[in-house]
């Protein structure tokens, strides 16, 4: 009965509006739009992060699930049409959309809480153009009925060895992760990794291919492959891998040579409603409760006084715990984001076109 | 004072109007061209504003990677459209010789599959196929081997998914021209001795031929345009070339290079469908030569020198490669060709309806990942869909966008159809084309332009944008059928109805429109089903506030496998079914009208 008088009343609020021609209108400074990475993470977020925002402040958070948000950003805000408060967007699309396209960010705007945080941020990680919300990590991820305790995969040496470790391999489908990677399966010390030497890796990558099942290209991919057994061994997310590894399933997590990057949170230029982005911003990096979302699903903020506050058991899935961090390599960002030899394309496109090139023979 | 004057100028002006159906055209015909023709424009003017202007042009075939993309994709979409032609045509067949029942059925199995989103039908064959999957637990059981295969992620497996998402339109396209075609040949040809072989070579063949080339052109020209299901069920070397196009989107450095790579795939679809169109008339694009019957009376010439062209040209065919086949299947026992064409056609009905039943099966898994046959039983997905304001909200906004874009279709498409069909203009096939024309156009290739362009006009995300956006495809739809319908009209009776003394309305509203209301009807379901179903567009055009179903089961698949997609496909096949339920007392009407 309730249900179907809502019903009725949300299609003919749609008829006028669809009527008028223009989108639904609300009270503008009533709310925030907020990109959103969906799935489990998207569920934890809305619950630990966003419905008690809304309690407290009235501001009603409107997420939109989107993966990828720069070539978006971009193509608004150079229409002057920007629709997104707030968004995560990497490292080198800081600096490559900074002066076009996003907001500086007022750190002085920010709640107590927030500023306890930030305080211990190194400052790389709290930009003019974007403060890193989201410490990532790409690692190595086996199936343990395949892979007993004793027998576990420890490197990407491993992972390319399919004598040692017979079964099936995922990869994603791009040059970053995979092309150091395979330097490091190739004996290059982690940390004379960079630039890269692409012949070298496409060179190793072509050793593995017949092994590999699928190149992902979605993190959605990766999990259901393992759990489906078309892979037996992955380079996968370790966001959504751990979170499943915490509920049960029979899969591990290897931090060794893994990649840890971060996501910045940035404000795009003339977005509708500045001054709630930076409220939900400060609300987002509150120490307990940005703790508490990692209980829920164990992507991290990269600021100590959150590890301090995390549950350990989840925290040993952290990509910024400091146990991590020791065994994986802090991935590099301006490589990737930096012109190529034939000064057209970024590495990363360069790399891109190789890597496909190669997949496709 | 002044109302008399206004009217009496009014009427015989109103009148006019009626009498000259050309104007009708010209509400389509504006439409298109702004939200069609004028970003698809704006899209190449982006492609060469470099400098020098062939930068991005030259990159596209300077990098080996690309072009041998190209070459791939026409492969693969050749492969298919074969695949398509030998599997479509007893399944037609089979449609064409059934009666009753049966026949709405295998009709219904075959059109079915048609309108439901490639995402779940393609994700469907990855549950299938997979390594833990039915068909590798069969034939484990069965003895054949006792080693699952990777039957995933392979090009075997892309062409059969996109074989079999694309065979409707190969199967209605052949019988189209099968239930055009007059019966009493074919009893006059086995009256006269031939047996079934030959009249299937010297009769049938021949004659259906056009259908099978519109359906191979249709098939051939909308796999060149294939991302999502080569994506989901590929490996790395079947890459296809609108995953290029993909890939470029996410990245904010490749503007330029990202519509060069459009225009390309653009300019080579058209080419194909131009060339196409000089060898066997255009007419294929919207359904062999349903128009040839006005353009014969309009301009005699036009058609005489095409249609005994065509013949003679499948005269050949039949001789050449026919007769000697001919023979050597001559000694086979005569029920042969009517069990080949059951089995052929029992193959694509399992491989269209399969999918479909694993996906009504598995929505009420208890599993929280897609795994079949499922470990248990829950109808916990279902409520989860129907309790969540997310889903829910989704799911009326999809059903608002397609009402009203079918609306825009429908107004917009049935006047053009009544403008071309009845009209006695010039450069009539040139109209259609450009009327029919989004059909071909990749959805990638659409999106990408549209969506600077509803930007600028401030149409991202509203509902309006949404369906208008939509109703590019919708147009065709509608206008094919509803020219269809008007061709199957006797003008006679409007012609006499006029001579009595009625009006054009008149006539049109006694005696046109309740011939053509099945066709209406039905061209109202497809726009609305083509709108609801719709997810390449959207994906460019949507907005934070505006999320539709298709997009929903999109970011699903991408961020989170769990058996909501399959209830929300097995709401979608209940909401076609019953469309066809509701639609039968009308089509019978019309079937038995003829």
């Amino acid at each position: 009965m309730l249900g179907r008088m809502r019903l009725q009343g949300m299609v003919s609020a749609l008829a006028v509006t669809a009527a008028l021609g223009t989108a639904p209108v609300l009270a503008q400074s009533n709310e925030v739009i907020m990109q959103d990475p969906g799935g489990g993470y998207g569920e934890a977020l809305r619950k630990v992060m966003y419905d008690p925002f809304e309690a407290e402040t009235g501001i009603k958070v409107i997420t939109v699930q989107e993966a990828r948000s720069g070539p978006r950003i971009k193509a608004q805000v150079e229409a002057g049409k920007t629709e997104w408060d707030l968004t995560f967007i990497f490292d080198q699309e800081t600096k490559l959309l900074g002066d076009c396209c996003l907001a500086d960010i007022d750190y002085s705007m920010m709640s107590e809480g927030a500023q306890k945080t930030l305080a211990v941020m190194p400052d790389n990680l709290k930009r003019p153009k974007g403060v890193a919300l989201q410490v990532i990590g790409v690692g190595m991820v086996f199936n343990t009925s395949v892979y007993s305790e004793d027998n576990r995969p420890q490197s990407w040496a491993d992972f390319w060895d399919v004598e040692k470790f017979p079964g099936q391999r995922c990869l994603p489908a791009w040059p970053r992760f995979v092309m150091e990677a395979a330097l490091m399966a190739d004996g290059v010390e982690k940390q004379k990794l960079y630039p890269l030497d692409m012949d070298r890796a496409l060179k190793k990558i072509a050793e593995i291919k017949p092994h590999v099942s699928k190149w992902w290209t979605t993190s959605a991919q990766p999990p259901q492959l393992l759990l489906d057994g078309e892979a037996d061994m992955c380079m996968a997310y370790t966001g959504s891998t751990s979170k499943l590894a915490l509920d049960g399933a029979p899969i591990e997590v290897e931090w060794n040579q893994g990649f840890i990057y971060y996501d910045f949170f940035s404000i795009p230029k003339d977005g509708p409603n500045y001054e709630n982005a930076m409220k939900l911003l400060s609300w987002r990096l509150e120490p307990e409760r940005a703790a508490e979302l990692t209980s829920n699903f164990p992507v991290a903020l990269p600021s100590s006084v959150v590890f301090e506050a995390a549950d350990p058991a989840v925290s040993v899935y952290w990509a910024n715990n400091p146990a991590n961090v020791s065994r994986a390599i802090e991935w590099s960002p301006d490589y990737w984001g930096a012109m190529s030899g034939n000064g057209t394309t970024t590495n990363e496109e360069h790399g891109q076109e190789r890597l496909n090139a190669l997949l496709a023979q | 004072m002044t109302v008399t004057p206004l009217s009496a100028h009014a009427a015989p002006l109103r009148r006019a109007w009626m009498r000259s159906p050309t104007l009708l055209l010209v509400p389509a015909v504006l439409f298109l061209s702004v939200v069609y023709v004028l970003p698809l424009i704006d899209l190449a003017r982006v492609s060469v504003a470099a400098d020098p202007w062939w930068t991005h042009m030259a990159r596209v075939f300077s990098v080996p990677l690309y072009w041998e993309s190209l070459v791939r994709t026409m492969k693969i979409a050749l492969t298919v459209a074969c695949l398509c032609a030998a599997f479509g045509y007893p399944t037609a067949l089979l449609i064409q010789r059934s009666r009753g029942s049966v026949q709405a059925m295998i009709a219904t199995a075959v059109v079915l599959p048609y309108f439901i989103a490639i995402l779940i039908r393609t994700y469907a064959w990855m549950v299938l196929l997979g390594r833990n999957g039915p068909i590798n637990k069969t034939a484990i059981w069965l003895g054949i081997y006792d080693q699952p295969l990777a039957l995933l992620f392979n090009r075997g497996t892309v062409l059969m998914g996109m074989t079999a998402v694309l065979m409707p339109l190969m199967v209605l396209s052949i019988y189209s021209s099968l239930s055009r075609l007059d019966q009493n040949l074919i009893r006059a040809a086995l009256a006269g001795g031939a047996g079934p072989m030959a009249v299937f070579w010297r009769v049938l063949l021949p004659l259906t031929l056009p259908g099978v080339g519109a359906g191979f052109l249709l098939v051939f020209v909308s796999a060149l345009g294939f991302f999502i299901t080569p994506t989901l069920l590929g490996g790395p070397g079947d890459q296809m070339f609108a995953m290029h196009i993909t890939q470029q989107a996410d990245s904010i450095t490749g503007e330029g290079f990202l519509q060069a790579l459009a225009v390309v795939l653009l300019l080579i679809t058209l080419a194909v469908v131009g060339i196409a169109g000089r060898l066997m008339g255009f007419e294929f694009i919207w359904g062999g030569g349903k128009l040839a019957e006005p353009v014969q009376r309009a301009a005699p010439e036009q058609s005489g020198v095409a249609g005994p062209g065509r013949r003679s040209f499948a005269m050949f065919l039949a001789d050449t490669i026919g007769w000697p086949i001919l023979r050597l299947m001559g000694r086979l026992p005569a029920a042969t060709g009517a069990w080949t064409v059951r089995i052929l056609g029992a193959i694509v009905l399992c491989s269209l309806i399969l999918p479909i039943l694993v996906v009504i099966v598995i929505s009420f898994s208890e599993a929280s990942y897609l795994t079949f046959p499922p470990p248990g039983w829950s109808l916990q997905w279902y409520e989860k869909f129907f309790s969540d304001s997310n889903w829910m909200t989704a799911f009326w906004n999809s059903l608002t966008i397609a009402a009203l874009s079918s609306l825009i279709a429908v107004v917009l498409g049935a006047t053009a159809a009544v403008g071309i069909v009845r009209s006695e203009i010039r450069y009539k096939s040139a109209l259609m084309l450009l009327l029919v024309s989004p059909m071909i156009v990749p959805p990638v290739v659409l999106g990408l332009s549209l969506y600077s362009l509803f930007l600028h006009l401030n149409l991202v995300g509203t509902y309006f944008g949404l369906a208008a956006a939509h109703a590019i495809g919708g147009i065709p739809i509608v206008v094919v059928i509803i020219a269809a319908s008007l061709q199957a009209v006797d003008r006679r009776l409007e012609q006499g109805a006029a001579v009595h003394g009625a009006s054009p309305l008149t006539v049109f509203r006694t005696v046109t429109l309740p011939a053509i209301a099945p066709g209406l009807a039905a061209a109202v379901f497809f726009a609305f089903l083509h709108s609801f179903d719709e997810l390449v567009l959207s994906l460019f055009l949507s907005s934070p506030r505006m999320k539709t179903l298709p997009l929903m089961l999109w970011a699903d698949i991408n961020y989170q496998l769990n058996p909501v997609l399959a209830v929300v496909s097995t709401l979608e096949v209940v909401l076609v079914v019953g469309g066809i339920f509701l639609a039968r007392p009308v089509l019978g009407r019309s079937r038995g009208a003829h």
